[in-house]
């Protein structure tokens, strides 16, 4: 019978008398032990798909702040904005931008000209995310995910938005709303054809106890791809045995559609210890070639809510750290950058550069870095001030990607080797 | 360590497989019947009879006759499909237009069901027919159901199986890719003009993706651009035309499919021989194939199907499904160009290029001192399909709700959960097993262990038992205890396919089992639903 002072996956794990944690991929429990000293940092990822106007991040106004530049079109009616080092394209349809700022650009960097290497949909977001083209390359959530330094029951959870879990899929937890919750809570089975009674909540564990040992014999003594496999089976096993047990805990059960929403759900799951990093897509229609006219409304909703969402942070106590803010690190970008100027349609089309915002835990505030010229190109820079540089180096998203790994305590070299990070986004690099 | 028992070594290759440097790396292949649930799984779908696995116990070279003989099982075409639907993604929860404007009154699933396996069926029949694989690219006709026939305007016979039929409005012969299914899939909008398209083909049938290849735009070329010159850029830069110099003339094959959004079924789904010329306005030189002009579709298709690049993806792409992993052109030239010897010298005969694969010592694989398990698959992870087929094969109950099978239909997102694809989101299957696939065959193991005790304990005398024949509802452990330990042990063979040895500690532990939940619920049904669900959970169900 479980005991009343165990968790349920230490229950299970001792029931099936094997006290080791299973692990992702080829992460091993020695390597986590190692980084366990250090609390993790939480990271949520925001992306918008279909390639983002980078022009808004990154603004280009003559000296008077609202005259037009040779290279680069700006949407009607925008002036600039500015708050300490940060600028922006600030608007009547974008408030909430000029708000944000105020509120959080000391905790917030910028990041410019990033070479996403593409001009095409799929492949941008690809690079943009794993920094590289090979189709087993697990993007960035999915690393810092499953190199955590202890267990989460959803390492990695993707409310929506793009996904590339190469070989550490384990980590991975699709939807975080609908079909999920009814199998984490059985409600599933009484929604069949057949409807299917559930178990006993005890009865379940004990059932989740014998496969976990099935599973420790299975595994014992396999080695390469079958090990990996077995260990991966015993991994799921203990993280969805320990969701069932948390899932009201978590507010799982009241589900999340909305940007809002799910990145606050996203906040409280990270508090719990559930999970390492979230993925959510910023609703709009960012691929404007037929019209750039909805940008800055849709710039305004998703500063409104990422306003909110770093209030909500700022004033929540942490697990790891006095407050969430100061251990949830937030990215925000796209896989593609728009032209600078408007085409036939008073649109843009696609653009190597792009820009990003980073925010949060460890970043350095009131920071940019990365540099474009009047016609959008991408300037070459030092990575340690993050300002042009002729002897620097033009970064792509692959930077980025060494940036945030580095943020997150995971050394990027194994994953893009040779690709340093931006040291002028991480305090105290 | 291995357990000697289950290892059979073996010092050459079988039958007609050509034997390459991969295989020699193979260190022990699995038992003969661990070889044939594999086989079976992967050429069935279904797991083999406890017959079968015993003939094949006494004479282990039965494995190649299995081949044979399974490379003719009908349910072979149900893998065929399988292996290519993640190449060409049409399996979808997107019904594209609206079914009522073809008078279909059917669920949303179903219609997206059917019309996302059009092109698929069509290259099941070119196999089923011992056609050459070639076919798929070249055939004059398509293959449809009732519910195809009435979304495309076709003729049909109205039986409710699939049959070959033929468009009528003209278009060439062009196998898959005269499929109204295929473009439906991949639109392609006024700017795009059809380069979507046109690398689909590449990627679905020459394992090239354009978007793959990384972009790098010199400082020189960017800073002498404008915009407004970007359009002529693709016709006169050299890193554009990289790429476009040979897209840009596949893609001006397909504008008979130049739909339109928003003009309604009828439109679109009608081939517009008319608009074949429509190219002129987008591109500046006519169709053609890698540099070899074509009159349009049909000979494009035709040079594809006779390009030694497309034979060799075939093989990639069949090696790769057959193996789980990504097959590399360059990294596994050896064992790729071996099989394409075999698929090229057979006349392309889909099946004999399945035998090589799957009668080589690589495909048995049971250890291989690569560390990564990269290029050997030790073990592999049965799919959300699988698992539905074997489920039904062994316990004939399908997780369903309103006729759809979670396992299979992607329209309620079970089978992403469960590690499938869905055809747009999701177009690659995972292998490791997830929190969320972990929830799924948690949940379906539950439901069809509750429907089996259930018949079982409950049926009538002289019906036969699905799973549980050994016991009655009012026995228990203390009253029968011998029928318990051999229904636990006939439950594993049945499921498992391997028959427990005489001191397996599952005989005591699925017990004990039994003991604890029926101490909690009284019920016999529930307690061996339990053990039943705990053995279709078991990782030796769900690796093979």
């Amino acid at each position: 019978m479980p005991h009343p002072n165990l968790s349920r996956r230490q229950w299970i794990q001792r029931a099936a008398g094997c006290a080791a944690l299973g692990t992702f991929g080829s992460l091993g429990a020695a390597e986590r032990q190692a980084r366990a000293a250090a609390p993790d940092k939480k990271f949520l990822f925001f992306f918008a798909r279909g390639g983002w106007d980078a022009t808004p991040l990154d603004p280009k106004f003559a000296a008077d702040g609202f005259s037009a530049v040779g290279g680069t079109d700006m949407d009607a009616g925008t002036v600039l904005g500015q708050s300490g080092n940060l600028t922006w394209s600030s608007g009547a349809d974008r408030l909430a931008m000029d708000t944000y700022f105020a509120n959080w650009g000391s905790r917030t960097a910028l990041v410019r000209g990033v070479n996403v290497h593409s001009v095409a949909h799929d492949t941008g977001e690809f690079w943009a995310l794993t920094g590289g083209g090979e189709d087993s390359r697990p993007d960035w959530p999915t690393i810092l995910a499953a190199s955590g330094s202890t267990e989460y029951p959803m390492p990695h959870l993707v409310f929506s938005g793009p996904n590339y879990p190469g070989r550490l899929g384990a980590a991975v937890v699709r939807g975080g709303g609908g079909s999920l919750l009814d199998l984490i809570d059985g409600s599933l089975n009484g929604q069949l054809d057949e409807n299917a009674p559930s178990f006993d909540p005890t009865v379940d564990l004990l059932i989740d106890a014998h496969v976990r040992s099935q599973g420790v014999r299975y595994g014992a003594g396999r080695t390469g791809l079958a090990k990996i496999r077995t260990d991966a089976f015993l991994s799921s096993l203990d993280r969805a045995s320990e969701l069932e047990g948390r899932q009201f805990e978590a507010g799982l059960q009241d589900g999340a559609s909305g940007l809002l929403d799910q990145a606050l759900m996203a906040a409280e799951v990270m508090r719990l210890g559930l999970t390492r990093c979230a993925m959510i897509q910023i609703p709009g229609g960012w691929d404007t070639h037929g019209g750039n006219g909805a940008v800055g409304g849709q710039l305004d909703d998703f500063f409104s809510a990422l306003d909110q969402l770093m209030d909500q942070l700022a004033r929540t106590p942490g697990a790891n750290a006095e407050w969430l803010a100061d251990e949830i690190v937030i990215v925000a970008g796209s896989e593609l950058g728009r032209t600078p100027k408007f085409n036939g349609s008073m649109g843009r089309d696609h653009w190597t550069y792009t820009s990003m915002l980073i925010a949060g835990a460890g970043v350095q505030g009131d920071t940019v870095a990365g540099e474009t010229d009047d016609s959008f190109l991408a300037l070459p820079i030092d990575l340690g001030t993050g300002r042009a540089s002729g002897a620097g180096v033009l970064i792509g998203t692959e930077h980025v990607g060494a940036t945030v790994l580095t943020l997150g305590d995971v050394d990027p070299q194994p994953w893009i080797p040779g690709v340093p990070a931006i040291d002028a986004l991480i305090q105290g690099a | 360590m291995r357990t000697p028992a289950l290892l059979l070594l073996v010092a050459c290759g079988g039958g007609d497989a050509p034997r390459t440097s991969v295989d020699a790396a193979v260190d022990a292949v699995l038992s003969p019947r661990a070889q044939l649930i594999r086989l079976s799984l992967d050429l069935r779908g279904v797991r083999p009879t406890e017959a079968e696995l015993t003939a094949v116990d006494a004479d282990p070279a039965a494995y190649d006759g299995y081949v044979d003989a399974w490379l003719r099982d009908p349910r072979f075409g149900d893998q065929v499909e399988d292996l290519y639907n993640p190449v060409l993604r049409t399996r979808t929860a997107n019904t594209y237009e609206d079914p009522a404007e073809a008078g279909i009154d059917a669920p949303s699933w179903e219609v997206a069901a059917s019309v996302g396996s059009e092109p698929l069926k069509l290259i099941r029949h070119v196999v089923e027919q011992d056609r050459p694989f070639t076919e798929i690219l070249t055939a004059d006709y398509t293959l449809a159901d009732p519910i195809v026939a009435a979304y495309w305007g076709l003729p049909h016979s109205g039986a409710s199986a699939w049959e070959v039929v033929r468009y009528t409005d003209g278009r060439p012969a062009a196998g898959v890719f005269a499929t109204n299914t295929l473009w439906h899939r991949y639109p392609s909008a006024g700017l795009n003009a059809n380069r979507h398209r046109a690398n689909q083909l590449s990627r679905m049938f020459l394992c090239d993706d354009y978007l793959s290849r990384p972009v790098t735009f010199t400082r020189e070329a960017l800073d002498g651009l404008t915009p407004e010159e970007a359009s002529d850029a693709i016709h006169t830069n050299a890193t554009c035309l990289s790429c476009h110099a040979s897209l840009d003339p596949i893609a001006a094959n397909f504008y008979g499919f130049w739909w339109e959004k928003g003009e309604g079924l009828a439109v679109n789904r009608s081939y517009a021989a008319d608009d074949e010329g429509r190219w002129s306005e987008y591109f500046p030189s006519p169709p053609a194939y890698y540099g070899a002009p074509v009159s349009g579709l049909g000979e494009l298709a035709a040079d594809l199907a006779a390009d030694p690049r497309f034979h060799r993806c075939t093989v990639q792409t069949v090696l790769g499904g057959l193996t789980q992993r990504d097959v590399d052109g360059e990294k596994d030239w050896e064992q790729v160009q071996a099989l394409t010897d075999v698929f090229t010298e057979s006349g392309f005969d889909f099946r004999a290029l399945v035998a090589a694969i799957v009668k080589g010592d690589a495909y048995k694989a049971a250890s291989f001192e690569d560390r990564t398990g990269e290029r050997i698959p030790v073990v592999k992870t049965i799919s959300p399909r699988q698992f539905s087929s074997y489920l039904v094969d062994k316990t004939g109950y399908a997780y369903t709700v309103d006729g759809a099978d979670l396992l299979r239909e992607p329209e309620l997102g079970l089978v992403v959960l469960a590690n499938g694809i869905d055809g747009e989101f999701i177009t690659e299957p995972g292998y490791e097993p997830t929190v969320s696939s972990a929830f799924v065959i948690e949940r379906v193991a539950q439901a069809a262990g509750y429907r089996v005790a259930t018949i079982d304990l409950n049926r009538a005398e002289g019906t036969p038992a699905i799973l549980l024949g050994d016991v009655a509802i009012s026995d228990t452990p203390d009253t029968n205890a011998a029928a318990f330990e051999a229904q636990i042990r006939n439950i594993h063979l049945a499921l498992v396919g391997v028959p427990l040895a005489a001191d397996a500690p599952e005989v005591a532990e699925r017990l004990e089992l039994w003991r604890q939940v029926f101490s909690i619920t009284s019920s016999p049904t529930s307690s061996w639903a339990a053990v039943l669900s705990a053995t279709l959970r078991d990782p030796a169900v769900l690796f093979y």
